[in-house]
């Protein structure tokens, strides 16, 4: 799955002793988690519209990820549970309430988001983008982020998100146009 | 190239791959453009594809993590702590089963010394019989509030008990 992907094999069953039922030493948790957190936490705050929220949902997604007693053939499906227990975290999380505001996404965010930037129009850019965003449902936000940020493939995306591959296509279609028109870049249904 | 109406196109990976390496639209091939102009798939695409790249590229860079060594800690922390309170469970569960059984056994022994209780549980045995031949729902009321009143005290008690032990099960049992 995802680009950007150094594949190195790591061993699932070597040095359990030193932890208590993790799928990975430490060694090899150590290098899997410095090359996905970061992408990780990026898909947490694009879902949940919440640098908090993604805080404290990235140590869980770990955690779980370890605890879970999965057989992963190799990096790609290891992405893949990881990104599919983040994605059943924030679900979770939203049904709880935890999310701030029916949009998810505060003044805050957007600000700070247009703070990040270096340049003016680039921070404008991020701070349209996450405003966007911010109207589309999590679902929604969960499979273009993982299309067109982490590369994954429409099975992939089905496989994280819980779908039928069938119906992941029309669905992606849905959500692509609804952000293009969102960012004002593209005519709405019907005006085409 | 013609407009698409189905919800994929051929054309989508080249026009992502020409968004993400920065070619779009300026160094992109004349074709494409004229394809992307008429193609609403491909057109969302440019659309959005260069500004969730950037958005990504931002995030990326400016993601605050903790430190692998760090998060690995507290992960075993967590398991060891969790494969303890695992491990404690059974006594516990034990410990409330004991719990039950006094609490039944004194209620048998309460029963069988009790004059109170040997009298409820006759009236109770009439009312069964009473309402098998002739069902009268007066007489039973009568009955119940007379008993009620008799031995209020005792019934409140049993119940208070009958709830308590199945819920100081379930809090123990269910406490993860």
């Amino acid at each position: 799955m995802f680009r950007d992907v150094t594949f190195t094999d790591v061993s699932r069953t070597d040095a359990l002793d030193d932890c208590v039922g993790f799928v990975m030493d430490e060694d090899a948790f150590r290098a899997f988690y410095d090359r996905t957190a970061r992408g990780v936490w990026a898909y947490l705050v694009r879902v949940t519209g919440s640098r908090e929220t993604a805080d404290d949902l990235l140590q869980e997604t770990f955690y779980r990820f370890l605890r879970a007693a999965a057989e992963h053939q190799d990096e790609a499906h290891r992405r893949n549970s990881l990104y599919r227990i983040a994605t059943n975290l924030a679900r979770d999380a939203r049904r709880r309430s935890l999310f701030r505001g029916a949009a998810g996404l505060t003044g805050d965010d957007i600000e700070r988001v247009a703070a990040s930037g270096d340049q003016a129009h680039a921070t404008e850019r991020r701070a349209d983008f996450t405003r966007a965003m911010s109207h589309l449902k999590p679902r929604e936000r969960a499979m273009l982020w993982l299309a067109y940020a982490e590369g994954a493939s429409h099975r992939e995306i089905a496989d994280v998100l819980g779908l039928s591959p069938g119906s992941l296509k029309p669905l992606l279609f849905r959500a692509r146009r609804r952000l293009a028109v969102l960012l004002g870049r593209a005519p709405g249904r019907g005006e085409r | 190239m013609t407009t698409r109406v189905s919800d994929t196109c051929e054309f989508e990976a080249e026009v992502l791959a020409a968004v993400l390496q920065s070619r779009w639209p300026e160094r992109a091939d004349d074709s494409l453009r004229a394809h992307v102009a008429t193609c609403t798939i491909c057109s969302d695409v440019a659309a959005i594809a260069s500004a969730v790249e950037d958005s990504r590229e931002d995030l990326r860079a400016n993601a605050v993590v903790p430190d692998s060594g760090r998060v690995w800690w507290l992960a075993q922390l967590r398991a060891r702590r969790e494969a303890a309170e695992a491990a404690g469970r059974p006594i516990t569960a034990a410990q409330m089963m004991a719990f039950a059984c006094a609490v039944g056994l004194l209620g048998a022994c309460f029963g069988a010394t009790s004059t109170w209780f040997q009298s409820v549980v006759r009236t109770m045995l009439r009312w069964v019989a009473s309402s098998l031949t002739g069902f009268d729902v007066k007489a039973l009321l009568h009955g119940a509030i007379t008993v009620l009143a008799e031995h209020g005290a005792l019934a409140l008690a049993m119940a208070v008990v009958l709830f308590l032990v199945p819920t100081a099960v379930y809090l123990a049992l269910g406490k993860d």
